[in-house]
């Protein structure tokens, strides 16, 4: 009965996790590529979320189809950023750069919350679910699931065979290295950022279908956390390394809820929140390079 | 001996304002209420001024050490409130335990996050307070999410009469008092080899090490005494202002977000940067909240922005460089 339950939910467990993952890309393409860490990463989520909410309520327009809008306005918004704020910061001490994604985020959350108000709304996107004995999985779980893995393969295509992506790849290599050899160093940064941004934005389509109770402009502190500890355990610089570590994170999450849930007199939820806090402290100890690389 | 004395004028303008700020409060009826949050600000930027200011370091996680205090404080009344004759000592207890605790806890963090730098530190502190927060939800420590309410045991204690003016008045008073001994702390460390450590750590840390400062010592000293202040603002301002402790309010990084603007708006690292910082945080915040109800954060998320992009000395650092030849210069540091 328990091993079903587990089983259960550790498949539960690598569909969300694939999507954490695709969350995660691009706080780790942000960090690789500019050395800054984004964070005010959950608040351009919860933009993700509310662009998909908007244009399900308002217009019908279906997630899936929503997915590249949210990618264009991730894009749009990541350059906004760059040129006004983040260029001017790339040289200052981290403190400043720290400092100014976190107000970055705080200031897209209050916009959202005077657009669309605080309390928590959701929509209903119906598409049925497949039992597969062990648990029942709704099909839209299953096309994020889908679509993330597609974005991560897209994303590992695009930088390995164009040119723009090679670029990007020499910057992070080595910048000055980068800069002698005629690549714009400026030029892949603002793309870096557009595009780690973008989809950050486009995973909170995705996200939504795994959020019952509905959205509200402070749902992204929750996720911050979850992707540091999920980029953490990629090894913070490395996109794929992300998508991996969100497959162990989401494994991690479900089947410790599982294991909780045994303890009498605790609040499960209240503990693997916990948990993935104690494992990035410990990640961060023993290996910050992250559990997939070999050194 | 006169040196010695000249080492401490830049002290004066602090407590000059901190004076000023309870004089208005005294003797004009109706501003208490204005003066005690100023305070409050005052204090909560002088003390996460000094690990903040004086390392560099952003400590993400900065609640969680005002959230133990009020635990450590809120813990003294609920446990010792049965025996007989403690009276006022109960709240002198409730401070060596808000200590104790947030020493404890900073020590633990410390430990861990400290070894991190830069970045790293950072992320490894976003999830102390909440981390803290659902440890003690989930496991149900100390009344788990229900938190402890002490008004009654409070009431029992010190007399009905007694403790409303404790809520009222005095709590701020103590306040006051921590908020003028973190100024004095500051300078202090500022005037001694752990200003000049940190001060070399923070330009560079690498080349720092080189020279043969033992920089983990003094970035755990900064931070130990950073958090103590912080327990000692959590157990006054929140414990004995509000006698009600509840995980969620007391863990909110909300506050760790009020005190970084405050450092940065008066100018990080310098000893009366967060006291100009605080007033005009405190200040702007209660007016705001009178006129447009609702719209702080947004209105001060930009001004964050703009001040590291544009200002990143904020105010008293940008008035020291106007004085730096004139006679104010050596008052203010």
């Amino acid at each position: 009965m328990l091993l079903e339950q587990l089983s259960g939910n550790l498949i539960q467990g690598i569909i969300l996790g694939a999507v954490y993952g695709m969350a995660t890309m691009g706080l780790s393409l942000i960090f690789g590529v500019l050395k800054v860490v984004n964070v005010g990463h959950g608040a351009f989520i919860m933009v993700g979320a509310f662009v998909t909410l908007w244009l399900f309520n308002a217009l019908g327009i279906n997630p899936i189809i929503a997915l590249p809008g949210a990618f264009v306005i991730g894009m749009g918004l990541g350059l906004i950023f760059y040129y006004t704020t983040m260029q001017r910061l790339i040289k200052a001490p981290e403190l400043a750069t720290l400092l100014a994604t976190f107000s970055i985020g705080i200031l897209l959350e209050e916009l959202v919350k005077l657009i669309f108000g605080s309390e928590f709304r959701g929509y209903n996107w119906v598409v049925g679910k497949i039992d597969i004995g062990v648990t029942v999985l709704p099909l839209s779980k299953l096309y994020a699931c889908i679509g993330s893995v597609i974005i991560a393969l897209l994303l590992y295509l695009w930088f390995k065979k164009t040119r723009a992506g090679s670029a990007i790849r020499s910057v992070v290599e080595d910048s000055e290295g980068a800069r002698v050899c005629g690549v714009n160093v400026g030029g892949a940064y603002a793309l870096s950022f557009a595009l780690g941004i973008g989809l950050t934005v486009s995973s909170g389509v995705l996200l939504t279908m795994f959020i019952p109770v509905g959205i509200n402009p402070y749902m992204g502190g929750g996720y911050t956390l979850k992707a540091f500890v999920i980029a953490v355990l990629g090894g913070l610089s490395s996109p794929y390394g992300a998508f991996f570590g969100g497959l162990v994170f989401g494994l991690i999450e479900n089947g410790s809820y599982t294991l909780f849930a045994l303890i009498p007199g605790v609040e499960p939820f209240a503990l693997t929140r916990f948990l993935s806090f104690v494992i990035l402290l410990a990640i961060l100890l023993i290996k910050p390079t992250g559990l997939l690389s070999t050194k | 001996m006169k040196k010695e004395i000249t080492k401490y004028y830049p002290l004066i303008p602090v407590f000059a304002a901190y004076l000023l700020l309870f004089l208005i409060g005294r003797n004009i009826s109706g501003m208490w209420q204005l003066v005690a949050m100023l305070l409050f600000y005052c204090a909560l930027g002088q003390a996460f001024n000094i690990f903040l200011g004086m390392t560099g370091y952003v400590d993400f996680g900065y609640v969680a050490f005002m959230g133990i205090g009020t635990y450590g404080m809120a813990l003294a009344i609920t446990k010792l409130a049965h025996i007989e004759g403690l009276g006022i000592g109960i709240i002198i207890i409730g401070f060596i335990l808000a200590l104790l605790m947030s020493t404890l806890l900073s020590v633990a963090v410390g430990a861990v996050a400290l070894r991190l730098r830069g970045a790293y530190f950072a992320i490894a502190t976003i999830g102390v307070n909440e981390g803290f927060r659902f440890l003690i939800e989930g496991a149900r420590i100390w009344n788990g999410s229900e938190g402890l309410i002490f008004t009654a045991q409070l009431n029992e204690i010190l007399g009905r009469e007694a403790a409303s003016s404790l809520m009222t008045y005095w709590a701020d008073i103590m306040v006051l008092i921590i908020a003028a001994l973190a100024a004095f702390v500051t300078l202090y460390y500022m005037r001694s080899k752990i200003g000049y450590a940190l001060t070399a750590l923070r330009e560079d840390e690498d080349a720092a090490k080189v020279m043969g400062i033992n920089v983990t010592k003094y970035k755990i000293i900064a931070f130990i005494t950073s958090a103590c202040f912080a327990g000692l603002v959590g157990a006054t301002s929140w414990a004995l202002k509000t006698p009600y402790v509840f995980p969620p309010e007391v863990f909110e990084i909300h506050y760790t977000i009020e005190a970084i603007i405050i450092v940065l708006l008066g100018g990080a690292g310098t000893l009366l940067g967060p006291v100009a910082g605080g007033l005009i945080y405190g200040i702007s915040k209660y007016y705001l909240a009178i006129f447009m109800p609702g719209f702080q954060l947004l209105i001060f998320a930009p001004i964050i922005i703009i001040i590291i992009v544009l200002f990143p000395e904020g105010v008293v650092g940008m008035l020291k460089y106007r004085l730096k030849d004139s006679a104010l210069a050596r008052f203010i540091i």
